[in-house]
């Protein structure tokens, strides 16, 4: 798995388009508020000239008193909260339901016309009205209250807020729920990849329910491994199929010599390059099927590596002592890895079997196993000729080997089986500077063995 | 040896490779019997009374790993010896655990199958051997002590060394092959460029001599060493 936080896609692009609907569902009622607001702005207009309209055939007829009188009427049947109407003879109240002329009000005109109707607020409550001082010098004030309207108004801004809330909330919820659909199914695909890279090359997916798109994908993906896993199996039954059809002619000679009876030394050398021949196909073989299974975990058992390496020393250090060389073994006791067995003893012998060749009467073998953090490090280190300067970069190839040891036996495929087997057991080898000869450092992931 | 020859059954294809099995049997005082398929092969394995069975594993019809199970469920004691040119470590040690009592590498060395075959023979007709003490003449092996002792002298040896001379005791007076060693005390199933084993064996042969004053491990020319610390050197 890849450790960094994904940032889902799905979930931006899904919050995207909410937050586009969201913006023009609250234009929308941005539009709707401004109608309702003007059509009830109308309405209270319309209320204010019927009623100055109404003052204004009184006063045709009979001037300021029929105004007195049709407004202490209306004073007496109308609540005061409504509507304001107030007529003055200069300073002084004739009738109407406020005690004086509200603070600050200017009038104009002398007509009955609802036009130029201004906004003002008395004893806190708002209203609109006509503010007029009629022939003779009588203030005259017919206003209605806002109070309704822009209660109402009030109202709507707080459902408009509440609706557009909920949709932030609605989108939120969905782009979550949407993205994580979308993500578990990618999540599912990824984790099959990294099953696969894993090594665990049969992993499949469970049959999809829905034929969707992902469901596609998915089809695609096993057709792929599908199609790797074959390549893989036929890879598997050419190695064994080489080795059967070389080794079985190979025996046939073999047999063959057995029957000659009288060259001892030349059937004796026969048989040795036959086996020279099998060593050289068995790394190979061994090469390509360590790095087929690599980071396999299938057939890999804890081992105690130290143990082991104990056992190749000894089965090796006789021989170096008798070839002149001083080996030293220092090993960490009771380290575990996973890993084949086999093929750890295989990468110790091979570096050990390089080191004695290569080493001159009186050099040094050193060989180490020991904790590291999260690894377990075995180092094999000599102070013999080391590897010249350019091979260094190609030694792990097959087949390399330096110039200078053309006389010496080898196929040089021993540090290229090192490498595969270190890689199929997830260890990294490197190459340690060392004042004098060679030396070869190998990490294995360490094994913690419960109790 | 028992008074009847044990019968060897022979499952293998290749005609060559047939003829030197045939042939080592016989070398071992044994009596062949060859089958060419896989069927043939458990067919036979299941009527004869066989000592020793060795099988192929690329044969028509299957792999004689898979027949070892086969085999013993039919009721055989037979000891099952894989010959086969799947020859590398991995899959030595996929038979071994599939119930294999030996597994030969093709090309095989007839010499090879021969000290392969005679261990196999004598491990057949071993009667349960849990003695503590294995005397040869002078030389006196205690297993649960871990000691070795000529007359009354101590020779000190390392576990290892025990370990082979122990192997070498079981296998007294007939060839061990190089690789056999490798296999059964190191536990080692590759071949090694080096010959590793025989700077062991000479060591401990040294130890063994300094104080018997004769030869115990000889050399039986280029097919291993024999273990006889009662032969007269001729």
């Amino acid at each position: 798995m890849t450790g960094a936080r994904v940032r889902s896609a799905s979930l931006r692009v899904m919050l995207l388009v909410a937050s586009g609907i969201i913006l023009l569902s609250l234009a929308a009622m941005a539009v709707q508020y401004r109608v309702t607001a003007q059509s009830l702005d109308a309405r209270q207009a319309e209320l204010l000239r019927a009623d100055l309209d109404a003052f204004a055939a009184l006063y045709e007829q009979r001037r300021i008193v029929a105004l007195r009188q049709a407004i202490e009427f209306r004073v007496a049947t109308t609540p005061p909260d409504q509507v304001i109407y107030l007529l003055m003879d200069r300073d002084t109240k004739l009738a109407g339901n406020i005690a004086g002329w509200p603070a600050g009000l200017a009038r104009d005109g002398t007509d009955f016309t609802a036009d130029g109707a201004q906004p003002f607020d008395h004893a806190g409550q708002p209203y609109v009205g006509v503010a007029r001082e009629l022939p003779g010098g009588f203030p005259f004030l017919v206003a209605r209250s806002r109070a309704d309207t822009l209660a109402t108004l009030a109202d709507l801004r707080r459902l408009i807020g509440w609706v557009a809330l909920a949709l932030v909330g609605v989108a939120l919820v969905a782009g979550w729920l949407v993205s994580r659909a979308v993500l578990g199914r990618i999540g599912r695909l990824n984790a099959l990849a990294d099953r696969v890279a894993d090594g665990d090359l049969s992993a499949r997916l469970p049959a999809p329910r829905s034929h969707d798109e992902f469901a596609v994908l998915q089809e695609h993906v096993h057709a792929m491994l599908d199609r790797i896993e074959s390549l893989n199996r036929a890879t598997h039954r050419l190695s064994d199929a080489i080795a059967h059809e070389l080794r079985t002619p190979l025996n046939r000679i073999q047999q063959r010599l057995t029957a000659l009876d009288g060259q001892g030394p030349q059937v004796a050398q026969i048989h040795d390059d036959i086996r020279a021949t099998v060593r050289i196909f068995d790394a190979l073989l061994d090469i390509s099927a360590a790095e087929a299974a690599k980071g396999q975990r299938p057939g890999l058992v804890p081992v105690n590596l130290s143990e082991l390496v104990e056992q190749v020393f000894d089965l090796y250090e006789p021989l170096a002592d008798d070839s002149g060389l001083l080996c030293t073994a220092d090993i960490t006791p009771d380290l575990y890895v996973l890993g084949e067995r086999s093929l750890l003893a295989q990468v110790l012998t091979n570096l050990l079997d390089n080191a004695i060749k290569y080493c001159h009467h009186g050099d040094g073998i050193q060989v180490s196993v020991h904790a590291e953090g999260d690894r377990h490090i075995l180092r094999v280190s000599d102070t013999g000729p080391g590897i010249p300067d350019d091979l260094r970069h190609q030694m792990f190839d097959r087949f390399t080997r330096a110039e200078r040891d053309r006389g010496t036996a080898g196929h040089g495929l021993g540090l290229a089986l090192v490498q595969a087997i270190a890689a199929r057991h997830g260890a990294k080898l490197t190459l340690p500077d060392t004042p004098k000869g060679f030396a070869i450092q190998i990490s294995c992931p360490k094994l913690v063995i419960p109790g | 040896m028992t008074q009847t020859r044990p019968k060897i059954l022979i499952v293998e294809d290749d005609a060559v490779a047939a003829q030197a099995m045939e042939q080592a049997a016989r070398d071992v005082g044994a009596v062949p019997t060859l089958c060419g398929t896989y069927d043939a092969g458990l067919q036979a394995a299941g009527q004869g009374d066989f000592a020793v069975i060795l099988f192929d594993r690329m044969l028509p019809g299957g792999d004689g790993v898979d027949a070892i199970a086969k085999v013993r469920a039919a009721g055989s004691t037979a000891l099952v010896m894989v010959v086969s040119a799947l020859g590398r470590a991995q899959n030595k040690i996929e038979g071994l655990e599939k119930g294999a009592d030996d597994y030969l590498a093709k090309p095989f060395d007839p010499d090879e199958l021969r000290a392969r075959l005679r261990a196999l023979l004598r491990r057949k007709n071993m009667v349960a051997l849990d003695n503590d003490v294995i005397v040869f003449g002078d030389l006196e092996i205690r297993m649960k002590a871990r000691t070795v002792h000529v007359g009354t002298t101590h020779i000190a040896i390392s576990p290892k060394e025990f370990k082979l001379l122990s192997y070498f005791a079981s296998n007294a007076g007939a060839v061990v092959t190089r690789m056999q060693l490798l296999e059964k005390v190191w536990n080692l199933h590759f071949d090694p460029q080096t010959n590793v084993v025989d700077v062991h064996v000479g060591r401990l042969r040294r130890k063994l001599e300094n104080v018997a004053g004769r030869p115990i491990i000889h050399t039986a020319r280029g097919e291993g060493y024999i273990f006889d610390p009662v032969q007269v050197p001729e």
